[in-house]
């Protein structure tokens, strides 16, 4: 818990990131293209901040960016997956 | 006693996974993502193949689509679109076809387009316009898709069209059960006094070419009132022969896939909660990820699971 007050704007800015991600899939309900779009940026800008927030916090390991990435991985196939079948 | 270590090392923080539960490892996470692939392309091998074990259907009853549309352009201050059985001939044509063909698109491979159907059933239009959807659940989300689609929207808007003509056809498109609804719109020429000039911006138009080879075809009967049976809504798509709609509902893989990922997603957050909860208490310093950040993803994920839903309009 004090990790998080601690990093209180770190942790808004990624909330507001994937907030907008989802809300992108609300209003554009009808694109295809644009989902898999706001999937891909929302992904990288997750991964992204897991470099940025360790770094600032100087913890930085590869391996911690590895499991970011996993996770992304992980929620990019399954997105996918939902997208295409529908 | 085997059965616990296991469960712990996959699911709880402990000294055999090196202070994190194992199913959160990087590797079992691109496992998973593996796994679920592989699932995805066993769903289109087996549908492919002729084997018909998952598939869609439901069903949607057409006049539940001409007075959903007609409650959409009444909201927009626009008149009522009569229906034309005539007009849904056609569209039981066009959507038979794409079974047939195995197509998803307004114009056929070998180049047929829209039109066509129109005329075959002897439908002289000025304006024509097609609307289409497959794999809803119900006409109101198919409707609701079509009018978040601006190009679809004014079509279903739009004030040059008197009639409307609807079929939902249910079959095997590339293997799996499809249910299609092809709604076309259309005004003839006989409702036009004069030969004005074709409007623009719809997504699907007639050409005056078009028009001038056919022959016009007066409305067989419009659509009966709401108090009417139902049967007789039926009755339309098929111009008076009374026709069984399916009414069977198979697991779509669709909502297989998005029960797994629901599952998946689910299990994921609840062992990082778990797995953050024990770490925290026990004081652990281990080097790893936020979980914070990891469960404000996954629940992201799973927000988008909820929010898709089926179905695709063109």
């Amino acid at each position: 818990m004090k990790s998080l007050t601690r990093h209180l704007p770190h942790y808004l800015s990624l909330l507001g990131i994937l907030f907008f991600g989802a809300l992108g899939f609300i209003v554009f309900s009808y694109d295809k293209a644009f989902q898999v779009a706001v999937s891909i940026a929302v992904a990288v800008s997750y991964v992204a901040w897991g470099v940025m927030h360790h770094k600032l916090h100087r913890d930085y390991d590869i391996s911690i960016i590895i499991e970011y990435l996993a996770v992304a991985i992980l929620g990019l196939s399954i997105v996918f997956s939902l997208i295409f079948r529908v | 006693m085997k059965i616990v270590s296991l469960l712990t090392h996959l699911f709880f923080p402990h000294e055999s996974n090196n202070q994190k539960a194992k199913i959160l490892h990087p590797s079992s996470l691109l496992v998973i993502s593996i796994i679920l692939l592989v699932f995805q392309v066993l769903l289109s091998l087996s549908s492919r193949s002729g084997v018909k074990i998952l598939g869609y259907a439901s069903n949607i009853p057409v006049e539940e689509v001409v007075r959903l549309t007609n409650e959409k352009r009444a909201e927009s201050g626009l008149s009522s679109l009569e229906y034309n059985p005539t007009l849904s001939a056609a569209a039981k044509a066009k959507g038979e076809d794409m079974l047939a063909k195995d197509y998803w698109a307004h114009v056929s491979p070998d180049g047929i387009e829209p039109w066509k159907f129109f005329t075959d059933v002897g439908y002289a239009y000025r304006y024509a316009g097609e609307n289409l959807a497959r794999d809803f659940s119900n006409a109101s989300s198919a409707v609701e898709a079509w009018m978040a689609s601006p190009t679809h929207k004014d079509n279903i808007l739009s004030s040059k069209y008197k009639e409307i003509g609807i079929a939902v056809v249910e079959g095997d498109m590339n293997g799996v059960d499809t249910t299609i609804i092809v709604q076309l719109f259309g005004t003839k020429i006989s409702q036009v006094p004069e030969i004005q000039p074709v409007a623009e911006n719809t997504s699907v138009q007639a050409t005056p070419a078009a028009v001038a080879q056919v022959a016009e075809v007066p409305v067989v009967t419009s659509i009966p009132s709401p108090t009417a049976e139902p049967s007789t809504y039926l009755t339309g798509l098929t111009q008076g022969e009374e026709e069984e709609v399916p009414t069977s509902v198979l697991v779509s893989p669709f909502i297989s896939t998005k029960s797994i990922s629901l599952v998946v997603v689910g299990f994921l957050m609840v062992v990082f909660v778990v797995d953050a909860a024990m770490v925290s208490k026990r004081r652990i310093a281990r080097v790893s990820g936020r979980s914070f950040a990891h469960i404000s993803f996954l629940g992201m994920i799973l927000a988008i699971i909820l929010i898709l839903r089926s179905g695709q309009i063109l």
